[in-house]
């Protein structure tokens, strides 16, 4: 058996005439086709050597970060299970029918920023997957009932998962970080909102009318098929669809201008966990102290940082060591974890932490750590790129998060122009007592 | 190590590790190849005999303990911390893993970087370090994956486990991989020491190479290998489980909020065996992981909302939780039927128990339809192509290939005996390989002791609802409330959660 891992982050032509091609000059290396249709509907289409399967990702630019209001949070997620409730041409049965016939290995997820529907099938199935892919997205109908039972299937999800320290460590952190942006509740949701879930039947109509539309979907797909085809069976498909996305208005975070913390007391046992996070920023591979900043995460915190040799390797007083730096539409949390293999070393392990970020703050990186690690990012992506689902999943959330996969070339450029003054002048902005929250999550002895 | 950042080469990295198929082996008996052409990786996985099953008693654990001290420790060049430094512009890493039967130290990287990385990998497999801090570390995070995350942080990964340690108890496969809790206490870093010298042998090891390496490398990884020592590890004897007579039970007693519930029983059939293809055409209609085309997820999630899935298997399927796909190199002398129910409010434990009871009754005894075995023959033969897409995945299955005797592309065997199947094929492999008298049930919950006297008793066990179902399911209800389950009081075993897997 495989050890345990511990742990686990628009722009829109306006026009449908011409197709955009990428000719693969960035670090992307393979030639992407874009194209727009008239309601919005972003196609984008990697070509790809695959031994005849295809990778089909319908990407919903809403996660639970557009839960605005009040009561249904957890609801992006919820509603991903109804996505796959059947429309009136193609009803729940017969939808799992023709998915099963095409043996395909078809899923979702639902995350802060988005959520992926994906589909991995053999090409022959093409048009069969762009036919009932466009008919749910479009046509979605499904009974009270129905929506009562699946809610109940959510909850177990939720309790499935609620054993984890992990899980009560991340609901108390983006409670504690954020007082009025959505992401202060998890993907999953607060329990309460889950519970009241089958009473909110007239909601989720409400939720598909308003982010099930064209300009908020951007379709993926990697694989071995003719892009001109594809488009032809898309416009016939997806070409109804009417536009009517309404953006949600999502709170600002104010400034953060005082230290914040908080514990948890988790009923299993468990080593404890020592969790320190920060105010980022939004993901904008332009923004080069943002850039700067994740780098930053991985050479202070990562598996190859001095603190991490000297912690859990050398002198073992933490189980693990890892930095959580997500790329997320709005500011989020970047931060570090650490499980504590002596509870009465909690503090001095934070007063580790608060030195190698002081360190950073007044002494510029090795340039050739910095350089390892670009190469290492680089060479790390590229290689994950070796199946077209792996392709589509890889650029799902850059999809999400900018509408595009410009931002994978920009980004990796921009890894290119950072500097150790810059990581330095990142450290010195982005990592300072005032944003940051504390939670310390202790088990039963 | 040369920095890379030419595009063109980036470009190529990528494009030629995706022409994988069409590739023919020409592997010897030590070794697996599974060439790509014009693929710039390499994939490596080196397959030593020696499992989980080996460990001495008392000191089980040492197995992986050891590979772990492998892929995770210094070698006598580099410490580990050195290791990590080097690594790391390769974008590379290994790994080494031990199942039950086999361990497997496996790594990728870019031809580019062969040579750093190839010195790297080999003195990881012929020049431990074996220093006292990396083992003080490595048996850490072992006691504690097993004391604080398997006992407490997923119920349903804790109830497999408990399952398979139930049905195993008293043979080799008996106990975890990763060991017992006092088992791993007592391993001594000489112990470690002494498990490599006598099992990571020349005669012990297959090479496993996959992508675009030429045979200059399969020669120098044979020459390399060839000096570690003669010896042939004895393999104990496949494992012989207990005779199932009636419904045993085993409740993890636990406060959760809850209860995972797995059971099963051994089954006489390998990968590869006759009636093995026809069995998997059922398992995939009864219980397909993680698909919703799974009779089971549709009769308990699909129609009842009660948990987030229900799956049966045939051979182990580790990481379920996690995983879409099987994982290869996880191959076993003894398989069992399992299923996995995913955790269902305790106050449903009971229904949820019987109801899966019930469909395995009935699958059973009326066997499969024509139209469910037409429809899972079409969904097998293509979803197939999905088990494993990468080079390595599919070198990991040519390796599990060689362990079960199976010549040839296994995936193109499997679609082509799938399409083959006829439904009394099918059907006369599930009676005679499967049942629902005898087995055994592992529940993780709170309160097992009423819950074990509702079972002894045969509580009805009625179900509420919050909201409305067809009056089909409510009159299908009717007859699971009452499904009665034979359980005897001695039979059920009620365990504190911190005495699972003590020794």
């Amino acid at each position: 058996m495989k050890r345990a891992l511990f742990m686990m982050c628009i722009i829109m032509l306006s026009s449908a005439a011409a197709m955009a091609e990428s000719p693969g000059k960035g670090v992307f290396p393979y030639k992407t086709t874009v194209e727009t249709l008239d309601n919005g509907l972003k196609v984008i289409m990697v070509p790809m050597a695959s031994g005849g399967l295809v990778s089909y990702y319908s990407v919903v630019r809403t996660g639970s970060r557009d839960e605005v209001e009040p009561g249904h949070s957890g609801f992006a997620h919820f509603f991903e299970h109804m996505m796959f409730r059947g429309t009136k041409k193609y009803p729940a049965s017969m939808y799992d029918r023709m998915v099963t016939e095409m043996g395909a290995d078809a899923n979702a997820y639902t995350t802060d920023d988005y959520t992926a529907y994906h589909m991995s099938f053999t090409k022959d199935d093409l048009e069969k997957v762009v036919e009932i892919e466009s008919d749910r997205f479009q046509n979605l109908s499904y009974e009270e009932a129905a929506f009562q039972t699946e809610a109940g299937a959510v909850y177990g999800e939720y309790r499935k998962n609620i054993s984890s320290p992990w899980m009560m460590l991340n609901e108390k952190m983006q409670a504690t970080a954020f007082t009025a942006h959505t992401y202060k509740h998890t993907t999953m949701g607060f329990e309460a909102d889950i519970k009241a879930m089958p009473t909110m039947y007239e909601y989720s109509k409400s939720f598909f009318t308003r982010y099930y539309r064209p300009e908020n979907v951007v379709l993926l797909v990697a694989g071995d098929f003719d892009p001109a085809a594809l488009m032809t069976m898309i416009r016939k498909y997806y070409g109804p669809w009417t536009r009517g996305y309404v953006t949600p208005v999502i709170p600002v975070e104010p400034p953060q201008k005082g230290e914040r913390s908080a514990t948890v007391s988790y009923t299993g046992k468990t080593l404890p966990i020592l969790a320190i996070s920060w105010k980022g920023e939004r993901f904008d591979p332009s923004n080069k102290m943002m850039v700067a900043a994740t780098l930053f995460g991985e050479l202070a915190f990562g598996g190859n940082s001095d603190l991490y040799k000297s912690l859990v390797l050398k002198q073992q007083r933490l189980q693990m060591l890892e930095p959580d730096f997500g790329l997320n539409r709005d500011p989020n949390l970047w931060g570090v974890y650490a499980m504590v293999k002596n509870p009465a070393d909690m503090a001095a392990i934070q007063t580790e932490i608060d030195k190698t970020i002081a360190m950073f703050q007044t002494t510029p990186v090795d340039a050739k750590k910095l350089s390892d690690l670009k190469s290492r990012m680089k060479y790390g992506f590229l290689m994950r790129l070796d199946t077209p689902e792996r392709v589509a999943g890889g650029l799902a959330r850059f999809v999400a998060l900018t509408g595009g996969i410009e931002a994978v070339d920009q980004l990796y450029a921009m890894y290119d122009q950072v500097t150790p003054q810059d990581i330095m002048d990142a450290a010195k902005r982005f990592f300072v007592r005032n944003t940051r929250t504390v939670i310390s999550l202790s088990g039963r002895n | 190590m040369t920095r890379r950042k030419n595009t063109s080469r980036l470009f190529a990295l990528v494009l030629g590790a995706l022409i994988m198929h069409g590739c023919g082996t020409s592997s010897s008996d030590k070794t697996v190849l599974y060439p790509v052409a014009d693929d710039p990786t390499v994939s490596f996985r080196i397959w030593f005999k020696i499992g989980s099953q080996m460990d001495p008693p008392g000191k089980e654990g040492l197995a992986l303990l050891t590979s772990a001290m492998l892929s995770e420790g210094g070698t006598a060049v580099n410490t580990y911390e050195q290791i990590l430094e080097k690594l790391n512009p390769l974008a590379a890493g290994y790994t080494a893993s031990t199942d039950k039967e086999m361990t497997i130290i496996s790594g990728r990287t870019h031809k580019d970087n062969l040579e750093a990385y190839y010195t790297l990998f080999t003195d990881a497999i012929l020049r431990p370090g074996f220093r006292e801090d990396d083992f003080t570390r490595v048996k850490s995070d072992l006691l504690n994956g097993i004391e604080k995350q398997l006992r407490y942080s997923s119920d349903e990964e804790l109830g497999k486990a408990a399952l398979y340690d139930f049905i195993f108890a008293g043979t080799p496969y008996g106990h975890l991989d990763e060991g017992t809790v006092e088992g791993l206490k007592s391993i001594t870093l000489d112990d470690v020491k002494a498990f490599y010298k006598t099992h990571y042998t020349k005669d012990a090891v297959v090479i496993g190479l996959g992508g675009g390496y030429d045979k200059a490398l399969v020669d120098r990884l044979e020459k390399d290998l060839a000096a570690l020592p003669a010896g042939t590890p004895a393999i104990p004897a496949a494992p012989a489980p207990e005779k199932i007579d009636g419904l045993h039970v085993t409740m993890v007693e636990k406060d959760c909020d809850a209860t995972a519930i797995s059971f099963g029983f051994p089954i006489d059939v390998l990968r590869g065996d006759a009636d093995f293809f026809a069995l998997a055409l059922f398992n995939s209609w009864f219980g397909e992981h993680r698909n919703s085309s799974s009779h089971l997820y549709q009769v308990i999630r699909e129609k009842r909302g009660m948990n987030y899935g229900d799956y049966s298997y045939i051979e182990m399927f580790p990481n379920g939780g996690r995983l879409q796909m099987p994982q290869p190199n996880t191959p076993r002398r003894r398989q069992i039927f399992e299923v996995w129910v995913r955790p269902v409010q305790h106050a449903q434990r009971h229904f949820a128990l019987r109801a899966a009871l019930r469909e395995l009754k009935l699958a059973v005894e009326k066997g499969m339809s024509k139209e469910d075995f037409d429809l899972t023959k079409q969904f097998l033969t293509k979803y197939a192509l999905h088990f494993a897409s990468t080079t390595s995945e599919r070198l990991g299955v040519a390796i599990d290939s060689r362990f079960y005797g199976i010549s040839g592309d296994y995936i193109e065997r499997y679609r082509k005996e799938i399409g083959a199947l006829t439904l009394e094929q099918v059907n006369a492999s599930i009676k005679k390989h499967l049942q629902c008298t005898d087995l055994k049930i592992a529940m993780v919950t709170k309160g097992a002791e009423q819950f074990k006297a509702d079972l002894v008793a045969n509580t009805p066990s009625p179900i509420v609802y919050t909201s409305p179902k067809p009056a089909e399911v409510l009159a299908e209800d009717k007859d699971i409330e009452v499904f009665p389950l034979s359980v005897k009081a001695e039979n059920v075993r009620i365990v504190p959660v911190e005495q699972m897997f003590q020794k």
